[in-house]
């Protein structure tokens, strides 16, 4: 009996030494690839979370926050090994990440029972949202791009379009979200496909897209097939229009393709040439860390994901609690980051404001139309 | 009976023996693990048991094919994945639950293993080898490209966990003691396999498979046993996953996956049933373990194998190197047999 008094007083002991110890720092976990296939684009989230961090740490607040990085490596079964493990950890009250769709859907499984807020910067399949009340994303969806994207270029006068994009989670939404725009719009899809990531050859997507004959060609990649896809329509002197996602949208893109990324269209929120100070204090800090490069557009939604958490946090500050940072969180609206004003609606998804791009003269310039 | 109870005194005592160290497995792992990890209640720590146990099944399973029978096989990752897809699927579109998706997983796995087996059979060496990697990525295309069915790259949300026969086993240690049976069953089912004169016919094959034809051992029926079976056992592996994660997508069952589980084989040594045990929790605890070194950790982890291999290249427990197995296999290519085999010199099928 003493024994267990004993026991109870320390631990209760613990338990006040620790809440003593949260009060001053707070912690928040972020899986994301930083090995592995996709660990470019980890390790750029891991460089916007930490300028976003050291700025927050800087600022004089109350209390510190704490990142804890895990490597995930995109393999679902690191994504919820990491999940189990952020969840034990009782000091971290909000997570970021993962980058893929799958492995953060596969972790969402495990927060959604613990009821730990999860924000991801880039998973972008149409169900994680509705797996439960502690999802989050800071991206815009294709069911809101690809609408968008329909109507800038039925404005431009193509009606019969071809759309192509890699076969996974956001491919898919990519061709259903433009499609079905269009074809509400009146226009038709001559032509649609899916690739696999990583493809090295799309002379014959290509030569089945031409005999499509379309006016325009809409697509859905990320800059490295992006890349290839461009410079092989150059070199077989394809002069279709190519319209694409914000998910191209990286300086890469024009360094990979050079003068075959001339004249592509795509959407962005993200402009690094906007003259707007925090943007323009976001892109200085990313070219210190990283030789002088541009960011692209996915560390900027890293970088606002980051900082819309860390507001969450600060609102529910003092003692925050993952139910306090959860509700916090959906209360976002109108966070000026660096890729527009950001508002959570009530299922949890970005609402972003989409700006019109066009590559000329080696660069992205926004255009009006 | 009567035959078994007199031969027991025989060598009764070497039988005792030989039962000590699985009665202390089986302690392990139904007494004093769940008893451990009750202690720290961490739910990480579960779910590193879970997979790990998860994997122990996947390696034991291509034990037997590619340890016991020595057929390199390069796809088994794909029948992990019909099993996890046949349990979602099920899950998913039918309701059903546990109980019934987990026999289904481990049929459905086997049975598309015998009908893609039945052509690539006659295959050996480094050709049959070559069929199971297009086996492989045919399967794993399928899962991603079948949208209508499987709904591709979108993965599926398996919405039950374990049960038996209605009975929720969802909790922490509920969850523990499913898959720990389970794979405790399986793998015990998979030493008895290759404990015996069928493992050992398979033995013989893996040793000189036109000698054993000549000794009138069955070769392509076996293989093709060994291979229906071990994706069996596979298919359970995923029917587990599929119920614990609660999402599943193609990408956890891609060729990756397949070369994980073949080094776990390797490292724990080809042939030994311990050896491809202690492989999966080596290359399955070491990554998480090793945690703390941040982006080094792959590093490591590609040292620990690469100097298992260059220091003990039977693995830890191994009855065949790994390297002379597949000199064999890949050298079978250009062996020529000369004239007295008549036809077909260095053709890779019979």
């Amino acid at each position: 009996m003493n024994f267990r008094l004993l026991t109870l007083t320390t631990l209760t002991a613990a338990g006040i030494a620790g809440s003593a110890f949260a009060a001053d720092t707070v912690k928040l976990g972020y899986q994301l690839p930083l090995t592995g296939d996709t660990a470019q684009y980890g390790q750029d989230f891991r460089k916007a979370a930490e300028i976003a961090l050291t700025e927050f740490n800087a600022a004089g607040k109350p209390f510190k926050v704490e990142i804890v990085f895990e490597d995930s490596r995109s393999d679902a079964k690191e994504g919820t090994n990491i999940a189990r493990k952020f969840v034990d950890d009782k000091e971290i009250v909000g997570v970021l990440g993962d980058f893929t769709s799958g492995v953060s859907m596969a972790a969402a499984q495990v927060y959604k029972d613990a009821g730990m807020p999860q924000l991801s910067q880039t998973a972008s399949h149409p169900d994680y949202t509705k797996i439960s009340k502690y999802q989050f994303r800071n991206i815009a969806t294709q069911a809101q791009e690809g609408p968008y994207n329909a109507k800038w270029m039925a404005t431009k006068g193509f009606k019969n379009v071809a759309v192509i994009a890699e076969q996974t989670d956001w491919g898919q939404s990519v061709v259903s979200g433009f499609s079905d725009a269009v074809k509400a719009n009146g226009g038709t899809v001559a032509f649609s496909e899916f690739f696999n990531r990583g493809l090295k050859d799309y002379r014959s997507l290509i030569s089945k897209i031409e005999r499509a004959k379309p006016d325009a060609i809409y697509t859905g990649f990320f800059y490295e097939d992006g890349a290839q896809f461009l410079k092989q329509l150059q070199q077989l002197g394809i002069k279709t229009p190519v319209y694409s996602t914000s998910a191209a949208y990286s300086p890469k893109l024009i360094e990979l393709a050079g003068g075959a990324a001339e004249g592509v269209h795509l959407t962005s929120n993200f402009l690094p040439t906007d003259p707007s100070p925090n943007v323009q204090h976001f892109v200085d800090e990313w070219k210190k860390r990283s030789d002088g490069a541009v960011p692209g557009q996915f560390p900027a939604q890293a970088y606002d994901a980051v900082r819309i958490m860390l507001a969450a946090v600060e609102k529910a500050s003092p003692n925050p609690t993952r139910e306090k940072v959860r509700d916090a969180l959906a209360q976002t609206k109108d966070f000026p980051g660096v890729t527009g004003k950001t508002s959570f609606s009530a299922d949890r998804e970005a609402e972003k404001e989409l700006v019109k791009v066009e590559v000329k003269g080696g660069a992205f310039v926004p255009v009006a139309d | 009976m009567n035959a078994f109870e007199n031969a027991a005194p025989a060598d009764g005592l070497t039988r005792r023996r030989g039962l000590l160290v699985p009665a202390l497995i089986l302690l392990l792992v139904f007494a004093a693990l769940p008893a451990l990890l009750a202690g720290f209640d961490k739910g990480y720590f579960y779910q590193i048991a879970n997979l790990a146990l998860i994997f122990v099944l996947l390696s034991a399973s291509m034990h037997l094919v590619t340890g016991v029978a020595g057929l390199l096989h390069l796809g088994h990752a794909a029948f992990y994945g019909v099993g996890a897809y046949t349990a979602a699927l099920l899950t998913s579109k039918l309701g059903l639950g546990f109980t019934v998706t987990l026999p289904l997983s481990g049929l459905v796995a086997a049975l598309v293993a015998f009908l893609v087996a039945l052509p690539t059979m006659r295959l050996v060496s480094i050709y049959f080898a070559v069929a199971t990697l297009a086996i492989g990525q045919m399967l794993y295309l399928v899962m991603l490209n079948w949208v209508d069915f499987t709904k591709g790259p979108n993965g599926v949300i398996v919405s039950k966990g374990f049960e038996l026969f209605g009975f929720s086993l969802s909790g922490r240690l509920g969850a523990y003691y499913t898959v720990a049976a389970v794979v405790t069953l399986s793998v015990i089912a998979i030493g008895r396999l290759s404990h015996s004169y069928y493992g050992n016919a398979l033995r013989s094959i893996r040793e000189d498979d036109q000698c054993a034809d000549a000794m009138g051992v069955s070769t392509v029926r076996l293989k093709m046993e060994a291979f229906t079976l071990s994706a069996f056992f596979a298919g359970i592996a995923g029917s587990l996953w599929a119920h614990m994660t609660g999402y599943i997508s193609p990408g956890d069952f891609k060729f990756s996956e397949s070369i994980l589980i073949l080094a776990m084989v390797v490292v724990g040594g080809l042939g030994s049933l311990p050896g491809a045990v202690i492989g999966a929790l080596l290359l399955i605890l070491l990554p998480e373990g090793l945690r703390a070194l941040g982006d080094f950790r792959n590093i490591m982890v590609g040292l620990v194998m690469f100097l298992s291999i260059l220091l003990l290249p039977k693995g830890l427990l191994g009855e065949v190197s790994a390297l002379r197995l597949v000199r064999r296999q890949l050298g079978a290519a250009w062996r020529n047999t000369g004239p007295a085999n008549g036809k077909g010199e260095g053709i890779g099928w019979r």
